[in-house]
């Protein structure tokens, strides 16, 4: 059905409860109920003969003797005289007998007669819930015979992590993505899509927001696209930010060996990322917030000004993909202001996820700062900090690395060719500073700023 | 080929194991009824016991001996109910541990048979292939 195609799975219920099963198991709890129902009756019959004796028990003792006929074996009676008409010799159990009086065994009886009680009650509560239990396995029983369907759809909204339902593939999974990014997306997992989502999102917003005509093309090809490049530019993105970071950190922290071909760009770009990322205050909580973070951080600015910062990031990322191999990271917002073929490539490579998330928060600024500094141990020259499930084009991106450009053109592997360039002083920016850096821009700069998904599709 | 005999071999080997694992499943069901009967008997003698507890103390309590009334004391009857009880409540704890040892064995039995029914039919399919 669409519905499942886009975005909700539709779930026959026969499926989820198989029609011969529940009716058995419907059967079953009808056996188990009329068992209950047998005892119940004897237990009924042992209060109607303990009040039957009750009331005998009152009445003997109105006579001082009375003339019965007495039982004699099994088959004959004589006659004869019951006397001593208030003793009783109770059985209490166990074999042992009592004295007692009318009035006590009359009270003894009674007290039985509530124990009887007791246990009936329970009883009937069990019944009940086994009526109940019975009723559904008849109603959903009957549903799935019908052809009743569950259907769902992802509240894509909120839960971007939500994992898979064990009803079935991830349902946060749209065709459109997965067609693109096939490499990726064999190892994202509902993350992306959520992100590359958002990246569509927010792109369409900044588009409306920052550009005139020409993006309106721009938008609806991006419209086309975003979804396939949204994933690898929130990747890019990510990849970028940890290089970014380690870069910075690698600076602060003296580990500039690898980092010493690119030191004065990535200085430069961290530099502005910590601009960026100051911005966003809160603390990072992890790589993910941090992207968010910095995502949001450039979701609150205005759109220029997050397109200058995205430009600075994204040449940022740039360096920091070249480094960088995996970040563990976070979903980044990055990515959609950033862009850039080049970055997005990189993050194809290094997985670096960026989304753009709606609004995260400062946050997402200094959360990137955060996630690059903590991947600042750059083991080997291109080592990045781990990215998040994304680095399928790790390698890649480490033998990219030492050269500092991933190649925005394009990775035959990647879905995205080139750099994607957000905005078109950014790119343009940004493909100077790329082609100063790298020898990527083959995709670069258009004469006209073009979308960066169109700078991709070259 | 070794195949076949490995296969019976194996065969053997899973009919043991069943065997192992039904009498373990007897015994495990005659432990839920001798436990059931002593759960019974434990409430009947608790309900005996209060009821001794309410009489006074000049009553005349008989014990049904065979075909024989007799007549106990009271202390003496309270005594011997309550001694009965203690003795039937270790008993439902031994045949509790008892029980959980059964299911124990009869778990890993149940494993057992399943690995060998496996390596069956991962040789017929091998042969099956072949």
């Amino acid at each position: 059905m669409e519905e499942a195609a886009k975005k909700g799975r539709v779930t026959p219920l026969a499926s989820l409860f198989p029609v011969e099963e529940a009716q058995k198991a419907v059967r079953r709890v009808h056996e188990t109920l009329s068992e209950k129902e047998s005892e119940l009756d004897r237990f009924r019959g042992f209060i109607s003969d303990n009040t039957n004796l009750i009331n005998l028990v009152q009445k003997l003792p109105e006579g001082l003797h009375h003339n019965i006929m007495v039982p004699f074996g099994k088959a004959a009676f004589f006659p004869g005289r019951l006397i001593h008409t208030n003793e009783f010799l109770v059985l209490l159990g166990e074999g042992y007998h009592v004295e007692r009086t009318s009035k006590q065994t009359v009270e003894i009886l009674k007290r039985r007669g509530k124990a009887l009680q007791s246990q009936v009650e329970s009883l009937k509560a069990t019944m009940q819930d086994l009526k109940a239990e019975a009723s559904f396995f008849g109603i959903t029983a009957s549903e799935a015979a019908e052809g009743l369907v569950e259907i769902r759809e992802d509240y894509v909204e909120e839960n971007f992590t939500e994992r898979e339902s064990q009803s079935g593939p991830p349902k946060e999974h749209p065709p459109s993505f997965s067609e693109a990014d096939k490499v990726k997306v064999a190892v994202e997992d509902e993350e992306y899509s959520c992100m590359v989502s958002r990246l569509d999102e927010l792109e369409k917003a900044e588009y409306e927001a920052g550009y005139g005509n020409e993006t309106h093309e721009d938008i609806e090809n991006v419209a086309v696209s975003d979804e396939e490049y949204a994933r690898m530019m929130s990747r890019l993105d990510e990849l970028e930010k940890e290089e970014l970071e380690a870069e910075f950190v690698n600076e602060r922290d003296e580990d500039n060996a690898k980092l010493a071909v690119n030191d004065e760009k990535y200085a430069h770009m961290i530099a502005r990322l910590d601009e960026i990322e100051k911005e966003p205050e809160t603390e990072c909580g992890n790589e993910r917030d941090e992207d968010e973070k910095i995502k949001a951080d450039f979701d609150q600015s205005s759109d220029q000004i997050s397109l200058d910062k995205i430009n600075r990031f994204s040449e940022s990322r740039k360096l920091l993909e070249q480094t960088k191999d995996k970040k563990s990271a976070t979903e980044e917002t990055l990515d959609k202001r950033d862009t850039q073929k080049d970055l997005t490539d990189r993050l194809n490579c290094t997985g670096l996820t960026v989304q753009s998330r709606p609004k995260e928060e400062m946050s997402h600024g200094k959360g990137l700062v955060h996630g690059i500094m903590k991947s600042t141990p750059l083991e080997k020259a291109l080592v990045l900090p781990e990215v998040k499930e994304n680095v399928q084009a790790a390698s890649s991106l480490r033998s990219e690395a030492p050269l500092q450009d991933s190649k925005p053109g394009f990775d035959s592997r990647k879905a995205f060719t080139g750099s994607i360039i957000e905005r078109a002083h950014n790119m343009q920016t940004s493909s100077s500073q790329q082609a100063a850096t790298s020898s990527q821009s083959t995709v670069t700069q258009p004469s006209k700023p073009v979308s960066r998904f169109k700078m991709q599709r070259r | 080929m070794a195949s076949p005999a490995a296969l019976r071999e194996l065969q053997r080997e899973l009919e043991t194991k069943a065997d192992d694992l039904n009498k373990i499943q007897k015994d495990i069901s005659k432990n839920h009824q001798v436990r059931k009967k002593y759960t019974i008997q434990l409430g009947e003698n608790e309900l005996v016991l209060k009821e001794l507890d309410l009489l006074s103390e000049d009553a005349n309590v008989y014990k049904l001996i065979g075909p024989v009334l007799v007549k106990q004391d009271l202390a003496e009857a309270n005594a011997n109910v309550r001694k009965r009880i203690e003795y039937m409540s270790a008993e439902l704890k031994r045949l509790d541990t008892t029980l959980q040892d059964l299911e124990d064995k009869q778990n890993s039995k149940r494993d057992a048979v399943l690995k060998v029914q496996q390596r069956i039919q991962s040789l017929q399919a091998g042969k099956a292939k072949a």
